[in-house]
């Protein structure tokens, strides 16, 4: 188990030897990984041991903090290809598209319904307005919301309930047609059953895309995950073995250890 | 002690309604019996100066219609300007350039409006003496100078109304795709409209009030409606100002009275048009439709 270095079958983001710092402060100091295709992979780790600014190393969305500083190369396969994340040639923008993000609380934007999902379709992908509706429509049944939401597309997303809210975001992202889904803490901020229909989105979602979750939820790792990453103080990482993350009393012993 | 500070508060609080709702009261009181068509269009039948363009010689029409038109044409110059300049300020400018810049807008802030006036007025001076003899003060240079006398406002509201959208919408546009442009343009704008029409609301009443910068830069007493944009042109706070300071009967004062509450119709009227504009706007961003 050589820190963080794995060799899988089929890997769709590969990061080797990144370094973020924001302001002169070291987050990730260089790390190594593999993530393999499908998933979902989980990274757990403490508050403030990086998970978050390791996801967003991924999509580039370190980027939009300031002072951020990225070192080392992110590669992703996307569409049959390994595209350099941080090469002068890969237009950000697709990549983000590409790598869709869902946060810890969800962030509608202050829209309808409909719209939250439409407006980046026209923007973005500059779609004509039925293919649009087709989308939304589409994504919307993926996430199981159509049919909570079909009578009010037109009404304010922030009306919607905190488990709705999220399953939108899901569905705004998956309407761009991701490969990768970056989820960060996706349940922490939802009650016990939204968290469980976002869980059971994930074990849906996982034959299609390739899922990142970040957690603080042991348990949540101990069910879905396929391939479990620990962060620890230092920024150094750790592979769990699937005979550990499967038997709850190993991993609670490994992650008390670890962390 | 804290009791004394709530009810200095509470009166702090209620003073700015009633000053307005006194100020009102004594405009309505001494201004709405000088309300007569012979007010807005002396001796000319009121449907020929307002369809056929019919001069009127002793009435308050070519004021209104100067006022609207320098208002207008103000903030038409205005408000693409301050609000690409806060748009410039706020998601662009680095952090020199921001502190440079904002000292720049808060200086420009203070400068009285006689000042913006005198150098239109100067300005035309230059003019007349090197490229353009024949240059003249006129409504464009009034509207010229008042733009540049309200563009503070809305660079600062624009400013300040994009920097208190939340960082969330700024990283959900990111991930989504969106370039910087993009996120500023389709979403950050329109979240940030609410303040951004409250500088051009500030814009527009001070455009419609202003006196200093028109008096040396084209208004006359005598010049019926506008005709041109190099032309001469009346308004209504001149007007206002001119019958006040020079009545001779009591006729007149009540005229000027009669004129005051015109000109906060006109405001009002042109405050209610913005708000609709940005609730159609606001509207339009948010279900992708315009109503």
């Amino acid at each position: 188990m050589e820190n963080g270095t794995f060799s899988m079958n089929s890997c769709a983001i590969r990061i080797e030897d990144l370094s973020v710092a924001f302001g002169g402060r070291t987050v990730i100091d260089h790390l190594n990984l593999e993530i393999g295709q499908g998933g979902p992979t989980f990274l757990l780790g403490r508050s403030g041991s990086g998970k978050t600014t390791l996801l967003r190393a991924i999509n580039r969305l370190n980027e939009c903090f300031p002072g951020c500083v990225t070192r080392g190369q992110v590669s992703l396969q996307l569409g049959g290809d390994w595209v350099d994340a941080y090469a002068p040639g890969t237009v950000v923008e697709t990549l983000r598209r590409q790598a869709g993000m869902v946060f810890q609380s969800p962030n509608v934007l202050p829209l309808s319904v409909a719209r939250n999902v439409t407006l980046p379709l026209r923007t973005v992908l500059d779609l004509p307005a039925d293919e649009c509706d087709a989308r939304m429509e589409q994504a919307l049944r993926d996430v199981h919301l159509w049919n909570e939401v079909d009578s009010r597309l037109a009404a304010p997303a922030a009306s919607l309930s905190g488990g709705q809210q999220q399953r939108l975001c899901l569905a705004r992202a998956l309407a761009l047609h991701p490969e990768i889904l970056l989820l960060d803490e996706p349940t922490a901020s939802l009650d016990f059953k939204a968290a469980r229909q976002i869980e059971e989105l994930l074990v849906e979602l996982k034959t299609r895309y390739t899922l990142v979750v970040v957690s603080h939820s042991l348990s949540q790792a101990h069910r879905l995950a396929e391939q479990v990453f620990v962060l620890r103080d230092g920024g150094r990482i750790e592979c769990l073995e699937e005979a550990v993350f499967r038997d709850k009393d190993a991993l609670l012993a490994v992650m008390d250890e670890l962390v | 002690m804290e009791r004394a500070l709530r009810v200095f508060a509470w009166a702090a609080g209620a003073l700015a309604p009633a000053v307005l709702l006194t100020l009102l009261a004594f405009l309505l009181w001494r201004g709405v019996p000088g309300w007569s068509l012979a007010l807005f269009f002396g001796d000319t039948p009121p449907l020929d100066a307002v369809l056929r363009g019919a001069p009127v010689f002793d009435g308050l029409w070519p004021a209104c219609l100067g006022t609207v038109a320098l208002v207008l044409l103000a903030t038409a110059i205005a408000v693409p300007l301050g609000i690409a300049s806060g748009v410039y300020l706020a998601e662009f400018a680095s952090p020199r350039q921001r502190a440079a810049l904002s000292f720049c807008v808060d200086l420009l802030a203070g400068i009285p409006s006689i000042l913006m006036g005198l150098f239109g007025f100067a300005l035309i001076l230059l003019l007349r003496k090197t490229v353009a003899p024949a240059a003249n003060t006129g409504l464009l240079l009034s509207a010229g100078c008042l733009a540049l006398l309200v563009l503070p406002y809305l660079i600062s509201t624009t400013r300040l109304a994009l920097e208190s959208v939340p960082q969330e919408l700024r990283l959900a546009g990111a991930c989504l795709g969106l370039s910087h442009g993009q996120v500023v343009g389709r979403i950050l704008l329109p979240a940030a409209l609410h303040g951004i029409f409250g500088g051009v609301i500030l814009a527009v009443g001070r455009a419609a009030e202003d006196t200093a910068v028109i008096l040396l830069t084209g208004v006359v007493a005598n010049a019926g409606a506008p005709s041109s944009l190099f032309g001469k042109y009346e308004a209504l706070p001149f007007h206002i100002y001119y019958l006040a300071a020079e009545y001779q009967t009591p006729a007149q004062l009540a005229q000027a009275f009669a004129a005051a509450l015109v000109l906060l119709c006109i405001t009002g009227g042109l405050f209610a048009v913005a708000r609709l504009l940005r609730a159609h706007l606001e509207t339009r961003w948010k279900t992708g439709r315009s109503q």
